[in-house]
């Protein structure tokens, strides 16, 4: 069930019939029916393909590849390995450097001497069909000399040359990539976190854990494709990814192909959830091959690919030191983390978890914070951005720390939140990390979610059950989250040494027709912004809906942009539309005063209408675009277009909140967890469209539930992954997921006109440790203090035991 | 993973030990395996495995690293080293076997040795990816096939 419950955000939007109305999204036809422009589905005349032999080890030394068995093959074009392209085939960049001294290995798209992760690319078949290709690869007989490898997260941060742990790169001499740190008292945000500890240790709490944030696979539904035909004047890639336009700079900057010769076309893509945040070996391996052969080439990877050699997300160590009055006040915050970066630095790997490293203190104002993460690589497959990035983390610590101080307050989680967090006449709020809070309202939202949730009613089931030792336990669990999205001033991204800017480019041209194409540069991979931004335009403009098209994807058709992450399309890109559609109103005024023969002062806008006060004459903004394009009668020293364009730089992050409540009941003789309730209340700010933004927080809940109970990327302890297909990496389906009950609050953000927040993290965000708390909340009794994630009935049956036995 | 298995073939330990001790012999016991060369205490050859779905050739090489027969024939000792890679580049293994033989009791038509392996098994890529719920199972399987063979071999 979803309820939508909206203030509307400004006064226009009262009588405007656009912003806030639940349209079904109408790229989803083609979508759901497959008849539209997958990659896959391209296939330039001619086209060769191309498959992926990879490597069975974690570490090893490639000795020889012999490739005459595959190259004598009908059918087959050529096999090429890394030497053969050693020259064309680039570097694949790290654009976050956290450090001026990070540590970082570098990566080739096919490894040449050396492979560091099993799925790492050693040779690529080029042949007529998918099908010979993939037959073709069996045959390239290479052989390796295994190395150590180095596969634990916290052995490999330890491990040097001198104490004879696995080094993941030997040439390298260190696994430790990097160490940043934030330090309130440093930073001037805050005061000193060791005074802070120091006092709470005296007469205060001081709660200490460590937690895991298991390795996660970002499993999207449409598998990486790309398509490279080399044959017109530029090259065209075609890829299923989430950014064209970086990866059309990364492919310049790093093979030397003049940028104006590359044209990269992200088509429709099935789902991302960061996972195709990346430029992937397979990408500039098919542009390498490309060139060399001159001709068209495809991949398409296999799920058990995908699985295994796509970047993963997570895998961190949390150390967490929490320092409170008796009274229950929190004071201090220390983080002490260690992320896990696979065998490379990815795109963006490295700053996944400086993302969160401005979220630990969440909606809560305490005064002393420090964070302290070293980036540690190892022979497992790369690790960047998946759905929430760094602050799914963040959430999850802060949020399971402050049940565990309610435990030892001996009160209730809620009344502890209250007491901690930012109320909203606080609004904007500093926080200690350094961020300005514009806008929330926790107390509605949380009023809202007990009230929808029943929670005293639950409360008193599971006194009751607790009384009566029910083999089933009833557990609640609360969280209260934020996060920061929306990403990003471009000022803030320097600071933290990001290699982009977090600007977004819009264009509007007015047809003669009437018709309006819309230009983005943030691409959908299939969370509606078709119709979203289209909503956006005709509110403003005061069009039909039905009237315009959005344009994106394609370096040539939208040049600017900086593509789709960190719940960025609406505040940045659907900002930087609704800053084009008001600059072409202006730019129709002049127009509509000269043909209503009334001076530009007297002319009002309202409903796609210039008028006149006084008088029944009108124009509308269609006829003005046509008049635009006749050019026949205009005033004299303007430009005969009424086209916009837009380049907005946002000057805050977003902040979105809500309360998430979980009860679940854990069968304490078997270790299951079954879903009983999840209420969530989300503040995102003006909804354009409350039906998708409902459907992106019930993908997002569904993924960070699965956090919580099921997903896990599992390898053994040669470095081989386990989790390979579909079967082991329990993904959920409908059937493994409950109704939720969710609702949206409006409290508008004022970093944007449309007042909109971002919604494409936020379930995931939030709901991994309201599941998490609800299961330890549930064994309270047994002496249970934690379950380490997934909570699969065998972890929780083993906690059962070990609490029981304490 | 290590797996173990164990077993009594009607022999002494001395015939059992000599027995082992011979890689064409051995070789014919065990499902699917073919030695292509002996050279001393190395070999190299090949083992043809189906696990569930996927169909594999093994080819490799291995070598006795320890072979010790107490003098007076009470006990016996090898250790056996291999590695292989599959044919299609469908995983590679890597295998340490002990192999531990003791007086077993005397049957009615003679001495028994109880055998004991215990096998260290590295496997990598597809075949660890996908198939590794399945290898206890067959290589259950494969050793029973190899000591009924053995059995009548010392019979």
């Amino acid at each position: 069930m979803t309820t939508t419950e909206e203030a509307p955000a400004t006064a226009e939007a009262a009588h405007d019939g656009e912003i806030g109305r639940d349209r079904r999204r109408k790229e989803d036809r083609r979508l759901i029916t497959g008849r539209t422009r997958w990659t896959d589905n391209i296939a330039p005349p001619g086209t060769l393909h191309l498959a992926m032999v990879r490597s069975p080890y974690a570490h090893a030394n490639i000795s020889g590849i012999d490739t005459r068995a595959a190259a004598q093959s009908p059918n087959v074009v050529a096999v090429l390995t890394g030497a053969d392209l050693a020259d064309t085939q680039g570097v694949l960049a790290n654009a976050w450097p956290i450090t001026p001294d990070q540590v970082a290995p570098e990566h080739k798209p096919i490894a040449v001497d050396r492979v560091a992760f099993a799925g790492e690319i050693v040779a690529v078949v080029v042949a007529r069909s998918a099908a010979t290709a993939a037959d073709a690869a069996e045959l390239v007989d290479v052989d390796y000399d295994p190395l150590p490898a180095a596969l634990d997260l916290r052995a490999a941060a330890d491990a040097t040359p001198e104490n004879g742990g696995a080094i993941a790169h030997p040439g390298l001499g260190t696994n430790n990539s990097a160490r940043w740190i934030f330090d309130s008292g440093e930073a001037g945000t805050g005061g000193n976190v060791e005074d802070a500890i120091a006092a709470a240790r005296t007469d205060g709490i001081v709660i200490e854990r460590e937690y895991r944030q298991q390795r996660l696979i970002p499993a999207f539904m449409e598998p990486r494709s790309v398509v490279v035909d080399p044959t017109g004047e530029q090259i065209t890639m075609w890829s299923a990814t989430q950014i064209p336009h970086i990866t059309r700079f990364l492919l310049a900057a790093t093979t030397g192909v003049p940028e104006s010769k590359i044209r990269v076309i992200a088509p429709d893509v099935g789902g991302g959830f960061g996972g195709k945040l990346q430029t992937t070996p397979e990408e500039w391996t098919a542009f390498a091959v490309a060139r060399r052969l001159g001709k068209p080439v495809k991949y398409t990877e296999t799920r058990s690919e995908s699985l295994l050699a796509a970047h993963h997300g997570r895998d961190q160590w949390q150390k967490l030191t929490l320092a409170a009055r008796a009274d229950g006040t929190v004071t201090g915050l220390k983080v002490e983390l260690l992320a896990d970066l696979g065998a490379y630095v990815a795109l963006v790997g490295g700053g996944v978890p400086v993302l969160g490293a401005f979220m630990y203190n969440a909606i809560y104002k305490f005064p002393a914070y420090r964070f302290d993460c070293r980036t540690v690589l190892t022979n497992k497959t790369w690790t960047d951005a998946y759905r929430g990035a760094g602050r799914p983390e963040a959430t999850f610590a802060i949020e399971r720390l402050m049940d565990e101080l309610a435990v030892e307050l001996g009160r209730d989680p809620l009344e502890v939140r209250r007491q901690n967090w930012i109320t909203h006449d606080e609004f904007p709020f500093t926080t200690v990390a350094g961020l300005t809070y514009d806008s929330g309202d926790y107390e509605s939202a949380t009023a809202q979610a007990v009230d929808a949730f029943g929670y005293e009613d639950l409360r008193a089931e599971q006194a009751r059950r607790r009384t009566e030792g029910d083999p089933v336990q009833l557990g609640i669990g609360i969280s209260t989250f934020t996060e920061m999205c929306g990403l990003a001033p471009s000022r803030v991204l320097g600071s933290l040494d990001y290699g982009a800017g977090g600007w977004e480019h819009a264009e509007i041209r007015m047809l003669p027709t009437g018709k309006v194409e819309v230009v983005t540069g943030s691409s959908a991979h299939g969370q509606g912004h078709e119709t979203a931004f289209s909503q956006i335009v005709a509110d403003r403009l005061g069009v039909p809906f039905e009237d315009v098209e959005v344009l994106h994807g394609d370096t040539q058709v939208a040049p600017r942009g900086l593509d789709t992450y960190g719940s960025r399309s609406l505040t940045v890109g659907g900002e930087a539309l609704a800053l084009a559609a008001d600059k072409v109103v202006a730019k129709a005024k002049p127009w509509a005063a000269h043909l209503l023969e009334a001076s530009a002062d007297d002319v009002e806008f309202a409903h796609g209408k210039f008028t006149v006060a006084g008088t029944s004459e009108a124009k509308t903004i269609q006829e003005i675009a046509l008049a635009a394009f006749a050019a026949h009668d205009y005033p004299e020293g303007i430009e005969p277009s009424i086209d916009a364009e837009v380049t907005f730089d946002p000057v805050n992050f977003s902040f979105p909140h809500g309360t998430h409540l979980c009860a679940v009941e854990v069968d304490t003789e078997t270790g299951a967890v079954r879903l009983r309730k999840y209420v969530c209340v989300d503040d995102v700010g003006t909804v354009i469209n409350p039906l998708i933004v409902a459907g992106q927080v019930h993908g997002g809940l569904a993924q960070g539930i699965a956090q919580a109970l099921w997903e896990e990327a599992v390898y053994d302890d040669a470095g081989t992954l386990l989790t390979g297909t579909l079967a082991d990496y329990l993904v959920p389906s409908a059937a493994d997921l409950i109704s939720f009950d969710t609702a949206i609050r409006s409290t508008p953000a004022t970093s944007n006109s449309l007042g909109a927040k971002g919604v494409g993290e936020a379930g995931t965000i939030a709901s991994t440790p309201a599941v998490v708390n609800a299961v330890v909340d549930a064994l309270r009794p047994y002496g249970v203090h934690d379950v380490e994630m997934p909570c699969t009935p065998a972890r929780v049956w083993r906690a059962i035991q070990d609490g029981s036995a304490s | 993973m290590e797996l173990t298995h164990e077993f009594t073939v009607p022999a002494d330990v001395a015939t059992t030990f000599a027995a082992f001790s011979r890689v064409e012999s051995m070789a014919e016991c065990f499902p699917g395996a073919e030695v292509t060369s002996v050279d001393g205490d190395a070999f190299t050859g090949s083992v043809k495995i189906k696990l569930g779905p996927i169909a594999l050739t093994f080819n490799g090489e291995g070598e006795f690293t320890e072979k010790e027969l107490a003098a007076d024939g009470s006990s016996g000792r090898m250790v056996l080293s291999a590695k292989g890679k599959d044919r299609r580049g469908n995983g590679t293994a890597g295998a340490e076997a002990v192999v531990v033989l003791a007086p077993g009791g005397d049957a009615a038509d003679g001495p028994t040795t109880d055998v004991e392996v215990t096998t260290d098994l590295q496997i990598g890529g597809k075949v660890a990816s996908m198939g590794r719920g399945l290898v206890q199972e067959v290589s259950d399987k494969m050793l029973g096939r190899f000591t009924d063979c053995l059995e009548k071999k010392l019979t």
